[in-house]
């Protein structure tokens, strides 16, 4: 197992890598350039000179991304003209917003789905089945910034059982991860924690619900697949209860593809949801790099790039120790 | 049809009832498809003493793995329904169980712990993601109330028990690593591992080469001796036969065509599906024999098994019997006894005699 892990490692090291390879050409074949939307149009020949100089767009182009790469990791990431602030400050406020965000929707997406795919295929009624079915189309066709709304004019203005868009919840005395509801349970408010949660609910269940419809498909064949399989006949002849065959046995068999979707759609929600950020007021990531993109902000995109490319790598990393973990056929291969 | 003569126990002396394991008598069974109701079993009766192997023979369709899942209230799962019959099992506390009627829960209690099963395919019959260790001590945990780290030891006890070399360490090996014989072991010592009083063994050999297969039918009748279990062993191969059975049940179309004891059955067969059966056996010392071998050529029986929604009237044999005459085509033969422990479904069974 330690040495399926470091081998894994070292390929996501080699990912990043290229990666970072990869966001370095592609802001360089852009064809605008940056010394000119930072001077502005009037500027003469010695400041633009000057400029480039400063930025280190003279040198050669392997120094320029050995620049790039150190400053990236020594966190000098250059300073966002479009907030007035360094880049790093600025996501450093950004991104934990996005994670906890992206990490309830994920869990609400996940958890759901394996739910209701393994009880709809454990049901073997065709009903349940029906129902899966109907829910995962339904959430996989509407479109997340529709339902964020419907959700609010429901929950928030009809009944008032949870917050409007107003952003996360207060933040706790404790600021240790960034993301409240953590530092809440960390510094043990709990006033704290539920407000951040219930402030969690409404965006989550927003992004999670087309994710989850998404799951619920790809769970649901696979579990198909593997109940027709001899050995859970004999699971049967066995004695064990249905719902240990199901939980215990089918799901563990099933679960490759529906883990590798789900780790594109963590790393996908951790990139942060233009739309639904917009509608609840979230400060999230998204809303930060989409006015970075518009206002050609680089430094912020360029940040954004490498951030996103992590933590894809980092989440494809723990799918495939986990992939390790449940099927002994690749940790062994 | 008789009903009083299909049934062995109503026409020979039998030994006293508690002797008798499992008593399976008119079991029907049907499965709903969209073009009709295909009878897989009709109207099948046998019974099994203890410490005894009853073989039941025939060819694919002939409803003989049905009736195994009939018995372990299996065929629910795949869309088949017992349409009928009892199926009285002596439960280790002494009380008889009627199969055929048991509910869900307590049917669990007794799968896996009273009745064990092993199938065909070692290749596929293990969970590849659990160690054959864990897949034993599974069984163990769930009917004998040992619990973790004990049912594990208990796991490699039975590992060892059915012949794997090393058991403590292949305890901890996953499926994939093991060969087909190897895993046929496993599925035996899970079956075994709660000591059942019934095992149905349905072709547990037909997937394994011919020197494994001998090696598991010598360590299933080892474990027979050892633990005065009863078998039920389901297959096609009159080779297997000769080789395990006390008794034999010949199935032809979902119905038992001919049952007697292994002697009377290869020595004096009274159904023309049995003699052709036995006909068809490939042998070695045939073909050798000088003068004739060069001419001896395999026999095969004419013609296929009826497809199950469209059987014909009367003996479901008759296409393919070169004895058919008018009188079989036009009712179901009844089951006769023609001799203590010696049934046929054949009208002209007398003809065939001895």
């Amino acid at each position: 197992m330690l040495a399926f892990a470091a081998s894994r490692l070292l390929r996501a090291l080699v990912t990043l890598f290229g990666a970072s390879l990869l966001a370095f050409l592609v802001l360089r074949a852009m064809p605008s350039n940056p010394v000119r939307l930072i001077v502005g149009p009037f500027a003469n020949d010695e400041t633009i000179a000057a400029m480039t100089a400063k930025l280190g767009l003279d040198k050669p182009f392997y120094v320029q991304y050995v620049d790039y790469l150190l400053n990236f990791v020594t966190g000098n990431w250059g300073f966002s003209f479009s907030v007035g602030q360094p880049v790093l400050e600025h996501m450093a406020l950004r991104v934990p917003a996005s994670i906890e965000l992206a990490i309830y929707a994920f869990i609400i997406a996940f958890l759901g789905a394996v739910l209701i795919s393994v009880l709809a295929s454990y049901s073997r009624s065709r009903a349940a089945d029906g129902a899966a079915r109907g829910f995962a189309l339904l959430c996989v066709g509407v479109p997340p910034f529709w339902l964020s709304l419907v959700l609010l004019i429901v929950f928030f203005e009809q009944l008032g059982w949870l917050p409007g868009p107003s952003g996360r919840g207060p933040s706790p005395a404790t600021a240790i991860t960034g993301l409240y509801t953590l530092d809440a349970l960390i510094g043990g408010q709990w006033a704290g924690l539920s407000e951040n949660l219930r402030a969690l609910t409404l965006p989550a269940i927003a992004l999670a619900l087309g994710p989850m419809g998404f799951l619920i498909r790809l769970l649901r064949a696979n579990l198909l697949d593997v109940e027709s399989e001899p050995f859970v006949t004999v699971l049967s002849a066995k004695g064990v209860p249905p719902i240990a065959i199901h939980f215990r046995h089918i799901l563990p068999n099933a679960f490759l593809p529906t883990l590798t979707a789900a780790g594109l759609i963590l790393a996908q929600l951790l990139g942060g949801s233009v739309l639904v950020e917009r509608v609840f007021d979230w400060p999230g990531i998204g809303g930060y790099v989409m006015d970075g993109v518009l206002r050609q902000d680089y430094s912020a995109v360029q940040a954004f790039i490498l951030l996103s490319a992590a933590a894809y790598i980092v989440v494809n990393l723990i799918v495939d120790l986990l992939y390790g973990w449940i099927d002994p056929r690749i940790r062994q291969s | 049809m008789a009903l009083a003569s299909a049934h062995p126990g109503e026409t020979v002396a039998q030994p006293p009832a508690a002797e008798t394991i499992l008593d399976v008598v008119n079991l029907r069974t049907h499965f709903r498809t969209r073009r009709g109701v295909v009878k897989a079993v009709e109207d099948v009766s046998f019974r099994i003493r203890r410490g005894e192997t009853l073989a039941v023979v025939g060819e694919s369709g002939s409803g003989k793995s049905v009736t195994s899942l009939s018995i372990m209230r299996l065929v629910e799962q795949s869309g088949g329904e017992i349409a009928g019959g009892k199926m009285l099992f002596r439960r280790r506390d002494g009380t008889v169980a009627d199969l055929a009627r048991e509910a869900e829960p307590r049917m669990r209690s007794i799968r896996g712990n009273e009745i064990a099963m092993i199938f065909q395919e070692p290749m596929t019959s293990l969970d590849p993601v659990h160690t054959v260790g864990e897949q034993i001590a599974e069984a163990v945990r769930l009917h004998r109330g040992i619990g973790g780290r004990a049912a594990f030891a208990v796991a490699v006890e039975m590992l060892d028990y059915v012949g794997i070399p090393s058991a403590r360490t292949r305890a901890s090996d996953y499926p994939h690593q093991m060969s087909g014989g190897m895993r046929q072991r496993v599925m035996i010592a899970i079956a075994l591992s709660c000591r059942p009083s019934l095992l149905i063994a349905d072709e547990p050999t037909t997937a394994l080469d011919v020197t494994i297969q001998a090696q598991i039918l010598d360590l299933i009748a080892r474990l027979q001796r050892e633990q005065e279990m009863s078998v039920l062993f389901i297959t096609h191969n009159l080779g297997v036969v000769a080789e395990i059975a006390d008794r034999v049940v010949v199935m032809y179309a979902g119905r038992v065509v001919e049952a007697a004891e292994k002697r009377a059955i290869f020595k004096s067969p009274r159904h023309p599906y049995t003699i052709g059966l036995l006909a068809s056996i490939p042998r070695v010392d045939r073909s050798e024999r000088p003068g004739e071998g060069h001419k001896t050529r395999l026999v095969t029986m004419p013609g296929q098994s009826p497809p199950p929604l469209s059987r014909p009237p009367g003996c479901a044999f008759a296409p393919r019997c070169a004895m058919a005459v008018d009188r079989c085509r036009a009712g179901e033969p009844p089951l006769l006894a023609l001799a203590p422990e010696h049934l046929s479904a054949c009208i002209r069974a007398a003809e065939i005699g001895p």
